[in-house]
């Protein structure tokens, strides 16, 4: 086999010479066996013989590849697109009968074109002898051939035959320049960038304090491009200085107790961040030992680092390190629930990357936030030794633990709770602490720890974090609802809170109408003496006399227990009707809601209710002496008929005067009595139903009362109308005294007439007027009926103007009831026709 | 040779032809064909390429035009 290749190898070789000769212009026609021909065969040996190997790359494609290339460079771009295509078919064919060893021939083909060209071109073709001897040792530690300029690109080598050295020498080329241009190497300031980004000034990057920034000293010599780059990198380091320093700061000042608890949970956060931060400097420290390869060489590994490189890692942390550096601005100056407002304002970013990195951060500042709010809603403890949450406790009195107790501090309410959560907040926890202090009750445990089953979490530490705000609020509601029956079950059912509204209506509004009749009856003559002579010890006597001859005896002991009699402080001048009042005690837990103000305002109106029922039992009292059909049919026969005309006329004017006064009395009580003080107590049992806590509980109650003061004209607004009422009240006592004369008069003088009829023969007595006779008892008469009709008349013209000020004012009132009280009263139109007239 | 190798060998000829007169070598196919041969046993192509050049060299005259078949 061997032989056959060489006979065949020999054959071609001749074949080729021949033609090659023949083919030469020279030297045509030459005899195959003429001694030039075999000379120039044995030439061709040799040179064959020559190389053993060829020197590049058996890569048919980068060859052709770089063959088009030349082409389109020399503007043959349409020959160049030809070539591909044809090599592309060419490079196809595979099988019997194709070219195999398709390199070696395109190979062939470059350098006999490239020989050609240079031909033309007129270089010497003897350049190209040398590749003989030195192919092998070319490509190594060769020296550039020529170094030109030629349209601003660097023409390194004119040496077109092989392009891998090409490439070589223009690195090397480059390399020289580099060097020239920087004093530094990369590695150094790779390693000095990663100094700077742990703060940590390196050999020639260093902290420069006028631009506050990590910059490579301006005496190093080094491109602008790289200082650039290396002042944008070392932002990081900047960045990290910033946030160290508050860290340390915070570490420092918290045993003085600036810091809160919150505050710390902050910096172990951020110091989390710092610690993965680290561990990616190491890794990158780790990197930058390893050499940069230079551009041409193939790098043993992946992993090291340029500044380009470093860029690129850099690109993450940069924007944690920002996020986390204009948090410590933001917070530098805020504590407590503020600053965890203020981290989530910052939170609400689209990027998941800054708002993943936010919800970590913000999970560990929330804790303690949020076990606080555990702790306050499932055990109404409140430790905040750092005064960051938003619930604020003052230590006040028992009685005003509910009112007054516990605050909202809305600066340290964040803001991812919303106001009324918070509102529910407090008033769980407030329950919570009322039903332990002042109703004494430990229930509230249960329904705490239902509460917290409800809603999933767990009554112990650590169960809610931050972006379980819904969570939260559950959790909250859960516990509100049951804390909030639980209180008002035991405020119901333990206290007895209903039945104790009602004993104050019924005695203090009077609302029992027989104790109070009683207690008038009892009590009525002896407050007419001056407030000095009357001892609290009587009136209280009275009082149990009064319970006991009433229904009111049949209530509940200790609601009787608690109703005193007061007398209020009075100066010298006063009446016992004036100084005169009942109480209601009430005893914790009640007192929250019948606080002093609430108290005071019911004795405002016990004591109007109790003028009002003087007047009346004062026209009752009239009434009853008044009985016409005794004192006109009893014979005053012997009277004359003018004097008795007198009296019919007094008597008719007394008895009108009675009837208006009474009119009046009657329909305002009515008034007060139902429209007021029944309408306003049904509203208010309709709302206890209703109340789900007991803030709802104390603003019904509120209104309830307000409504009666308003309505019953003791308000404000209602001043000058008061007045005339009480002007009123006065004129009908008043009447009420004259009334009282008036019949006392008539009934003497009933006596003194039978008498004297009776006595016709009786001796006389001296100065006693019975002895004047009949004449005299008649002069008598008429002179007293004179004068007490002419008093009767004063009163009687009083009483209307002062009526007619009254109705006038009141249609100006604003309860709409009040109108009907003014329809009633002048429902006759008697007033308003008098008024018109004049 | 069946005659798929045949035609296979003879468009393969036919596109290197063409190949080297878009390179401008000068080369005819019959020259080309013996070339290849010699490629395909595995000479040296830088060899064979000095070679032509060789056998060439004499002519200096800088005839441009080269005969595109």
């Amino acid at each position: 086999m061997e032989d056959d290749e060489q006979q065949k190898k020999a054959d071609l070789l001749q074949e080729l010479v021949l033609r090659l000769v023949t083919q030469n212009p020279q030297t045509p026609n030459l005899d195959p066996n003429s001694p030039a021909f075999l000379e120039k065969l044995r030439y061709a040996f040799r040179i064959l013989n020559s190389r053993l190997t060829p020197s590049v790359a058996p890569d048919a494609t980068a060859i052709a590849e770089s063959l088009k290339r030349r082409l389109a460079t020399q503007g043959k771009s349409s020959d160049a697109l030809a070539f591909a295509d044809l090599y592309t078919k060419f490079a196809s064919k595979t099988g019997p009968g194709s070219v195999n060893n398709k390199w070696a021939l395109v190979y062939l083909l470059k350098i006999v074109s490239d020989d050609r060209k240079s031909a033309i071109n007129g270089l010497d073709s003897s350049f190209l002898l040398p590749n003989l001897g030195f192919g092998d040792g070319f490509l190594r530690g060769g020296e550039a051939k020529k170094k030109d300029w030629e349209n601003g690109v660097l023409l390194v080598s004119q040496d077109p035959e092989n392009s891998w050295d090409e490439k070589e020498k223009a690195f090397r080329d480059y390399a020289v320049v580099v060097k020239k241009e920087n004093e530094v190497n990369e590695e150094v300031l790779v390693r000095d960038v990663l100094y700077a980004c742990q703060g940590i000034d390196g050999k020639y990057v260093k902290f420069n304090s006028e631009i506050d920034g990590y910059a490579i000293q301006d005496s190093v010599k080094v491109p602008r491009a790289t200082r650039v780059m290396v002042r944008m990198l070392s932002e990081l380091g900047w960045l990290f200085r910033k946030v160290k320093t508050f860290i340390t700061e915070s570490m420092d000042r918290f045993p003085a107790e600036e810091v809160g608890t919150v505050g710390q949970a902050f910096c172990a956060a951020l110091q989390d961040e710092l610690s993965v931060y680290y561990k990616l400097l190491a890794v990158l420290d780790a990197r930058a030992m390893n050499p940069i390869p230079f551009v041409s060489e193939f790098a043993s590994s992946d992993n090291y680092l340029t500044l380009r490189r470093l860029s690129l890692w850099f690109a993450e942390p940069m924007v944690k390190m920002r996020l986390m550096a204009v948090l410590v601005d933001k917070c530098k100056v805020l504590r407590g629930g503020a600053m965890a407002g203020a981290i989530h304002l910052h939170a609400q970013h689209g990027d998941w990357l800054v708002h993943d990195f936010m919800m970590n951060l913000l999970r560990c500042v929330c804790s303690p936030l949020f076990e606080m709010v555990r702790s306050w809603v499932l055990e109404g403890e409140l430790e905040d030794t750092f005064g960051e949450f938003f619930v604020v406790g003052q230590p006040v009195k028992v009685d005003l633990l509910w009112r007054e107790g516990y605050k909202l501090h809305p600066a340290m309410l964040p803001s991812f709770i919303s106001p009324s959560l918070a509102q529910r907040i407090l008033r769980t926890g407030k329950s919570i602490n009322f039903l332990r202090v002042c109703c004494d009750d430990h229930g509230w445990a249960d329904a705490a720890s239902e509460a917290a089953a409800a809603s999933g979490t767990t009554t112990r530490r650590g169960g809610l974090g931050y972006g379980e705000t819904d969570a939260l609020e559950h959790l909250v509601t859960e516990a509100a609802k049951r804390i909030d029956k639980h209180l008002l079950d035991v405020l119901y059912k333990r206290y007895k809170f209903k039945e104790h509204c009602l004993a104050i209506k019924r005695y203090l509004l009077l609302g029992q109408g027989d104790f109070v009749q009683y207690l008038m009856d009892i009590v009525g003559p002896k407050l007419s003496e001056p407030a000095n002579n009357i001892s609290s010890f009587e009136l209280a006597g009275f009082l149990e006399a009064a319970i006991r001859a009433s229904n009111a005896q049949y209530d509940d002991r200790d609601m009787l227990d608690r109703l005193r009699v007061k007398m209020m402080p009075h100066g010298s001048g006063d009446r016992g009707w004036d100084v005169f009042s009942l109480e209601y005690e009430a005893r914790v837990p009640l007192d929250t809601v019948f606080t002093e103000s609430v108290l005071s305002k019911y004795l405002r109106v016990f004591n109007f209710l109790w003028k009002l029922k003087r007047v009346e039992h004062a026209l009752i009292g009239i009434w009853k002496t008044m009985k016409p059909n005794c004192i006109t049919s009893n014979s005053f026969v012997k009277l004359q008929t003018s004097v008795k005309l007198q009296l019919l006329s007094a008597l008719r004017r007394c008895q009108v005067l009675w009837n208006e006064m009474n009119h009046f009395v009657t329909n305002f009580q009515y008034y007060i009595m139902f429209e007021v003080l029944e309408v306003s107590w049904s509203n208010f049992s309709k709302e206890m139903e209703a109340a789900k806590d007991l803030d709802d509980l104390l603003a019904a109650h509120e209104k309830y009362l307000n409504a009666i003061v308003g309505k019953s004209l003791l308000g404000e607004q209602s001043q000058t109308i008061r007045e005339s009422l009480f002007v009123l009240f006065e004129l009908i006592l008043r009447f009420r005294s004259h009334a009282d004369r008036l019949y006392e008069g008539i009934y003497e003088l009933q006596i003194r007439s039978k008498e004297s009829g009776r006595e016709k023969n009786k001796s006389e007595e001296p100065g006693s007027w019975i002895s004047e006779g009949r004449k005299g008892l008649t002069q008598r008469a008429g002179e007293f009926l004179q004068s007490m009709s002419k008093d009767m008349d004063s009163i009687a013209k009083e009483y209307t103007s002062s009526l007619d000020g009254f109705l006038s004012l009141l249609p100006l009132q604003q309860s709409v009831d009040l109108k009907f009280l003014f329809f009633r009263l002048d429902f006759t139109e008697f007033y308003s026709r008098l008024h018109s007239k004049g | 040779m069946n005659r798929e190798a045949a035609e296979t060998a003879r468009e393969s000829l036919e596109l290197v032809f063409r190949m080297s007169n878009i390179l401008e070598t000068g080369l005819d196919r019959h020259t080309l064909s013996v070339l290849i041969a010699l490629c395909d046993i595995g000479l040296n192509p830088e060899a064979l390429a000095t070679l032509v050049k060789e056998l060439r060299r004499d002519t200096t005259t800088p005839t441009t035009t080269t005969t595109l078949d």
